[in-house]
């Protein structure tokens, strides 16, 4: 096996690549795209639908004014809202999405209150739940009410000459001590493995299939088989290239996603501000590392399954069913309290999604990252093997 | 010069059986000769061929191809061969140059040599003026002369070509056909198939008939046409497949 055939056949598979549109869009364009879009797209998409929802006006229905005109007026001055007026089908126009909530005063609610009645006296919210305008609704109409509540309380304390710091005798103060990088990258963590995972295997998928099924159809195979390449040369040669095509693909996602933090960082805050993504370049560089091998085992299967296929749209058909074979243990990151354990680190995918996780959450448990990186390059060294014998079997190379 | 000895090839199809594409063929060729294959479709040419630029392996036999064995030195053997089919398409995406220039360079050739080369073959092939265009942008004609640029860049002893006319225009068919015999004259060994009784004619220095991956008949033409007293090679050719039918 000669390193220079090796890469002859690399330089020029990377030229025809170049100029392949379709892998273009898969493996360059679509990783540098995603995250901006999918980040610009929702977060933008968040926010004309919050403010679109708070600007608009929340028809509400209160009943038993006049067993409450104080409260009455409190919730009658919030802002959008437009009182409906008293009907007994409340419960079918709020279903109906025409009434956003309904309240109900108890009768003598407030001469009650004020004469100081021990009584539980219940104001009900009738509201659509899981319904955004509905549920806004009822966060104001709670706050009014809560205001209201307090007031009372501080009155009835007042006449009874209670400080009003009887109430809480104690302070309670919570202080977060994790670094930011392992907050936001618990966030960072469920997401972020994901789609680095996804976005390798996309990335080998097209130059796999054009590599090798597309060689077929377009009857350029038999000539490079003529060609003075060994079929070991050919093989390495081409992995290379789809190796290369699957980690540039996983790199640009990178940046892109880093690019993404940075510029919309504004953004995110502005739809969300709990939510915080902090990465380190270290966390980075050592999810990189860990793909690796994994990329390895990628472009090696799609390439043995691609050129079993006697063209490419056979090629798609194979290698469809295998991108949910890579979704669902990738998809393992978004399980909360799904943890890495000395068995789970043997399972392929699954494996490098929860160390992923791990190493994004700022945390490095070495001795598992041990045993996925070397049971990851066991599995990458067997789908190399399979990938070289289905180059030396005549009835794959030739299957009619 | 090429010489197989039995070469067999048999295909195991799970439908169909064991296929014994290629049946202990054995034939010679010598330097500055044209040795057609005559045959039917699915008489073993291709097989025939294929084993001996060591794209299939044979089953059982052997063949030596510039004096090495297909077999023990397929590597070696490629660099001495130029196989050209109607099969072997060229890389839409990479220009006439760049094709021929890969081929090359897989040869171990490279630098000046290999430019000087491909300069001579690009001149002689009147190819210099599409050089830099893109192979799908190619019409049939131009195709086939990247294709035979492709085959001769390493400048190989051997030659096999496999139904290289079929499908072609006329034109195009009698550009190959003055190829061929180029080759002969360059001293190279040749091995070439073909269906097409009027090419077999023209070419052929010996004459082989395969049939049902079985070499039948062999011989000069004159030689068959006195053996089988038949003038017409397309004659001879269905008496000795009826014979052995």
């Amino acid at each position: 096996m000669s390193g220079r055939n090796i890469g002859i056949v690399f330089r020029k598979e990377l030229t025809d690549t170049l100029r392949d549109r379709r892998t273009l869009i898969s493996s360059i364009l679509l990783p540098l795209l995603l995250f901006p879009l999918l980040t610009v797209g929702f977060a933008g998409l968040a926010i004309v639908l919050a403010r679109r929802a708070t600007a608009e006006a929340f028809p509400v229905m209160l009943t038993g004014k006049e067993h409450a005109p104080e409260l009455w007026r409190r919730i009658a001055r919030i802002e959008n809202f437009k009182m409906v007026p008293p009907s007994a089908d409340y419960v079918r126009q709020i279903n109906d999405k025409t009434l956003r909530a309904a309240v109900e005063f108890p009768p003598d609610f407030e001469k009650k209150l004020l004469a100081g009645v021990e009584e539980a006296q219940i104001v009900k919210v009738y509201h659509f739940q899981g319904e955004l305008r509905s549920v806004a609704a009822l966060r104001k109409i709670e706050k009014a009410v809560r205001e209201y509540q307090e007031e009372i309380v501080k009155q009835r304390l007042d006449q009874r000459g209670v400080a009003q710091k009887a109430l809480t005798p104690f302070e309670f103060e919570k202080q977060n001590v994790a670094s930011a990088e392992k907050v936001g990258g618990n966030i960072a963590g469920f997401l972020l493995p994901y789609f680095i995972i996804v976005l390798c295997l996309t990335g080998a998928m097209y130059p796999a299939m054009d590599l090798t099924a597309g060689e077929k159809e377009r009857g350029t195979l038999e000539t490079l088989l003529a060609s003075a390449a060994s079929r070991m040369e050919l093989v390495f040669g081409k992995f290379l290239l789809v190796l290369a095509m699957s980690l540039v693909t996983t790199l640009l996602s990178m940046i892109s996603l880093v690019l993404t933090i940075l510029l919309g960082a504004g953004l995110i805050r502005r739809v969300s501000s709990g939510f915080v993504i902090a990465l380190s370049v270290k966390s980075l560089a050592a999810a990189f590392f860990l793909i690796l091998p994994l990329a390895v085992i990628f472009s090696a299967v799609l390439l043995a399954i691609s050129l079993f296929a006697r063209n490419y749209r056979e090629a798609q058909s194979y290698v469809g069913p295998l991108i949910f074979v890579v979704i669902l243990p990738a998809l393992v990151s978004f399980v909360p309290g799904m943890e890495l354990n000395p068995r789970l680190a043997l399972v392929p995918i699954l494996n490098v999604s929860l160390a992923a996780k791990e190493v994004f959450s700022g945390n490095y448990p070495w001795k598992a990252l041990g045993i996925i990186l070397g049971s990851t390059s066991l599995y990458a060294v067997a789908a190399l093997w399979w990938a070289v014998r289905q180059f030396h079997r005549e009835k794959v190379l030739f299957r009619t | 010069m090429i010489e197989t000895q039995q070469l067999t090839k048999v295909f195991r199809d799970k439908k169909r059986g064991e296929i014994r594409a290629v049946d202990g063929v054995s034939f010679c060729c010598q330097p500055g000769q044209i040795y057609g294959l005559l045959g039917a479709n699915g008489a073993g040419k291709t097989t025939t061929l294929r084993v001996l630029a060591t794209i299939l392996q044979p089953t059982s036999g052997t063949a030596s191809v510039a004096g090495h064995d297909i077999v023990r030195e397929p590597d070696v053997v490629r660099r001495k061969v130029g196989f050209l089919s109607t099969a072997t398409a060229l890389y839409g995406r990479l220009t006439a140059w760049e094709m021929v220039e890969y081929f090359g360079r897989l040869h171990g050739m490279d630098g000046n040599g290999l430019r000087q080369r491909m300069e001579e073959i690009f001149t002689t092939l009147d190819m210099m003026e599409f050089r830099d265009r893109r192979c799908d942008k190619l019409s049939t004609g131009m195709k086939q002369k990247v294709s035979i640029a492709r085959t001769l860049v390493h400048d190989p002893p051997v030659m096999i070509f496999d139904e290289p006319t079929l499908g072609l225009d006329v034109m195009t068919a009698r550009t190959i056909v003055a190829f061929i015999r180029d080759c002969r004259a360059q001293g190279k060994t040749v091995v070439f198939s073909t269906h097409v009784m009027v090419e077999a004619e023209k070419l052929c220095d010996t004459i082989g008939i395969i049939h049902t991956g079985k070499l039948l008949a062999e011989g000069t033409l004159a030689q068959l046409r006195e053996r089988y007293r038949l003038e017409d090679l397309e004659d001879i050719f269905v008496r000795v497949v009826d014979e052995r039918s």
